[in-house]
């Protein structure tokens, strides 16, 4: 849809009315520019239903029913507002708990795993960890596992001094939800959820957000506290895989099982079907389900 | 001529009802109008009332009443000095459904009717229309028919010059009309068309039979096949111009006229999209000026009652004229860019207790803004654009056609597109492209591409609210075409250099 600096030769554009909406011959586009818009002028029939409640008051009147205040106020209502990511049918009557919302479960996404972070800064931190190869490479030879609390500062040789650190140095929970594992990962794949846009390939296996986590979730985390070997994790991981997106995130494993740093370039491929940058997460991910919706969208 | 008030007061003491049982009715009789609209079947009759009545009273006694009816037709066809006493029993006996019924099966009743509507009793005829009037407001489907041996001479008598009588006649007409398709027919084959437009030309002073004249042609205009014949009927008549003239309200008689005229012409308007005849006779321009004074009368606090039986067909007319009206007579047709501010006006006033009708204002809106750069021009010069801004989150259609009006705005100049910024548009816009309406998203997208690349300012100003990342989050869209949307808007107008390098320098 061109702009153009003055107002257009109307004239020859016009069409002679037809049918309910009068819609202009689309104007010649830009090269793939998908606005649509053009003015409308729209003719209604006698029929319309935009036309319902006149006509009924109309009629109400003829009938000598007609008050000019009405008995009920009747009731104007407002636009709800929902969340259009893929694969979330939210829906909210107020801008706030959309924002809410949307902070809350599809603002710091990994756009590899879809897991939904907190902050920007658990985002980074798991990206580097989860995703990054470098990563995997370095933390063999350097402390690189950072500490969770900002402004501390300290970096381990491991996730598990990590842990420790964190529980130790700054009372966190032994279960804290963001610094599960890779190892952890498997098991909380719980039930698939509604695949909203064929487009996108989505490997719905992991809860959106790890901090809203069905109890269900964490059941299976606390089992794997108690020291399972990985192989024992990792057929168990095999056995509720069922979708192919899950050979990526064995591979992911086996890698990680193995020591070596040799995690597949897979994993870092972007998986919708339209580009987005691979060096580039805006921390922003489809999300599948989620909890704590509060309607369905009709 | 229908009092408004009057129907109010009483009907709170009517029958015993208490206002809570008269609630009910009322909003069952409304969803029964709204079931006979969704079947095509809207239909409405007026039961003229006599002198003496203030509302419809029916005896509940309907087994003396079709008693009545029988000895009193019996005794009105011996010769005999009481006729007129008679008759006027009988109109009064008429008025139950069931003694209607029993009237018309006695043989030759009808004859008698027709007999005494043409003698030479002028009483007599009064009352005998009046019989005719009651029986065509019955609601059984046999009744109205068996009146079709009068048409003929009702029809002739449109042309008399007694009031009463005439209106009578009309309503009795105006009843008949939507009976059936044989009917109709009949009508229009014996001359109601002219006979109406002669009717209305002649006693274009007496107010109550033109607005007799306008409910029987807005009868006759609703059906459903009006368009193929009785439509091309009515506009080559002189009923366009008179029906016209007599728009404006008259200050003593009130609404009611100029309420029936107005329907009329929104049945012409809506029935067809070839609106030149209408158009040529300065349809638009004066539904338009009379909608800018009623506008500004409501601005002002001045709501008559029964305002709105006006102001709704007086939009439509507008709306369904503006959009067979060639865009070059456009400034001659509407006249005054003022009616944008009626229009605001209106919207703004009906919009808690009628948010119909501020629809139907919006979509008129869309239709003054689709094509001309002039009205568009005004909304911004008269400082409207504001208001309309805040009523972007009513739904129900509202929020859409003031969007697409909105569109419009910005589809004529880029400094517009500055304007609209400026006001505000582009922060509704952020909150919009949430809402749960699909058509609004879409929309929404549309016209923040128009300001986007209207000028850098306004990128900049975008990317200062936040616009990247909302942006960004729409790319996840569960709608393919919105996700292209924000992706061309983002990789070929936001990401550019310029725009990031300044939102960064202006950190």
């Amino acid at each position: 849809m061109q702009q153009p600096e003055s107002v257009r030769p109307l004239t020859t554009e016009r069409h002679h009315p037809t049918g309910d909406t009068h819609e202009l011959r689309p104007r010649e586009t830009e090269q793939g520019n998908p606005f649509t818009f053009t003015p409308q002028l729209i003719h209604l029939h006698k029929d319309h239903e935009l036309f319902e409640d006149g006509d009924i008051t109309r009629h109400m009147y003829l009938q000598d029913l007609y008050i000019s205040e009405a008995d009920d106020k009747p009731t104007l209502s407002v636009s709800e507002f929902a969340c259009h990511i893929s694969g979330c049918s939210a829906v909210f009557s107020t801008l706030e708990e959309y924002e809410h919302h949307y902070n809350s479960l599809h603002r710091h996404v990994c756009c590899s795993c879809r897991r939904s972070l907190p902050s920007a800064r658990l985002l980074d931190i798991h990206i580097q960890e989860w995703h990054d190869s470098l990563f995997a490479i370095l933390a063999q030879r350097q402390d690189m596992y950072q500490c969770l609390v900002e402004g501390c500062g300290q970096k381990f040789r491991t996730s598990k001094l990590r842990k420790d650190h964190l529980i130790r140095l700054h009372k966190y929970p032994p279960d804290f939800r963001f610094d599960k594992t890779k190892k952890d990962r498997g098991t909380r794949e719980t039930k698939r959820q509604q695949q909203k846009d064929t487009a996108m390939e989505v490997a719905d296996d992991v809860c959106e957000s790890e901090g809203v986590c069905e109890v269900m979730c964490d059941v299976l985390s606390n089992q794997l506290e108690h020291g399972e070997s990985m192989e024992t994790h990792v057929s168990q991981e095999e056995a509720r895989m069922a979708k192919s997106d899950s050979t990526e995130e064995h591979a992911d494993l086996s890698a990680a099982a193995h020591g070596a740093g040799n995690t597949s370039t897979e994993a870092t491929k972007p998986r919708y079907s339209y580009r987005v940058p691979t060096s580039v997460c805006f921390g922003h991910g489809s999300v599948r389900g989620f909890r704590g919706r509060r309607g369905r969208r009709k | 001529m229908w009092r408004l008030n009057k129907v109010r007061h009483k009907a709170a003491g009517r029958h015993g009802d208490s206002l809570e049982e008269l609630k009910l009715k009322r909003r069952e009789h409304e969803r029964a109008l709204r079931q006979a609209r969704r079947d095509r079947q809207l239909v409405s009759k007026r039961l003229l009332l006599n002198e003496d009545e203030d509302q419809p009273e029916v005896t509940m006694d309907t087994n003396s009443g079709e008693q009545d009816v029988v000895s009193l037709f019996h005794k009105l066809q011996q010769t005999g000095s009481e006729r007129e006493a008679r008759l006027k029993a009988l109109s009064k006996a008429l008025r139950d459904p069931s003694a209607q019924l029993a009237f018309i099966k006695q043989e030759n009743s009808m004859h008698l009717l027709v007999g005494f509507l043409t003698g030479s009793d002028a009483t007599c005829r009064l009352q005998a229309v009046r019989c005719l009037h009651e029986l065509s407001h019955s609601p059984h489907t046999n009744v109205a028919p068996a009146c079709l041996p009068a048409t003929p001479y009702l029809l002739t008598y449109l042309s008399g010059q007694s009031t009463k009588f005439t209106e009578l006649c009309l309503y009795t007409l105006g009843n008949l009309c939507p009976e059936s398709d044989v009917v109709k027919e009949k009508l229009l084959a014996q001359g109601i068309i002219p006979a109406l437009a002669n009717c209305i030309e002649n006693q274009r002073h007496n107010l109550a039979v033109v607005e007799a004249v306008g409910f029987t042609l807005s009868q006759l205009l609703q059906a459903k096949d009006a368009a193929e014949k009785i439509i091309p009927m009515v506009l080559a008549s002189s009923l366009p111009s008179h029906l016209l003239s007599v728009l404006t309200p008259d200050p003593d008689f009130g609404l009611a006229p100029a309420i029936e005229c107005a329907w009329c012409l929104h049945y012409l308007t809506c029935s067809t999209e070839d609106n030149r005849v209408l158009l040529a006779h300065g349809a638009l321009l004066k539904c338009s000026s009379l909608l800018v004074s009623l506008g500004a009368a409501v601005a002002e606090g001045n709501k008559e009652e029964g305002m709105e039986l006006l102001i709704c067909p007086l939009l439509r007319c507008v709306g369904n004229l503006l959009s067979s009206c060639p865009v070059e007579d456009l400034s001659t047709q509407v006249g005054d860019v003022h009616i944008v501010v009626a229009l605001c006006a209106l919207l703004q006033a009906y919009l808690q207790t009628q948010p119909a009708l501020a629809r139907e204002s919006a979509w008129v809106l869309n239709n003054l803004t689709a094509y001309s750069s002039a009205l568009c021009s005004a909304l911004l010069t008269f400082n409207l654009v504001p208001g309309l801004i805040q009523l972007l989150p009513f739904s129900q259609g509202i929020n859409t056609m003031i969007l697409r009006a909105l569109a419009n705005i910005a589809h004529k100049k880029k400094e517009f597109c500055v304007q609209l910024a400026h006001l505000g548009l582009l922060s509704a816009l952020c909150a919009t492209l949430k809402m749960a309406d699909q058509e609004m998203v879409t929309l929404s997208m549309d016209v923040l591409f128009m300001l986007v690349v209207s000028g850098p300012q306004v990128a900049e100003e975008f990317v200062r609210q936040g616009g990247l990342s909302l942006l960004e989050a729409i790319q996840y869209n569960s709608k393919g075409d919105i996700r292209r949307r924000a992706t061309h808007l983002l990789e070929h107008h936001l990401l550019s250099y310029s725009v990031v390098k300044t939102y960064l320098l202006n950190l």
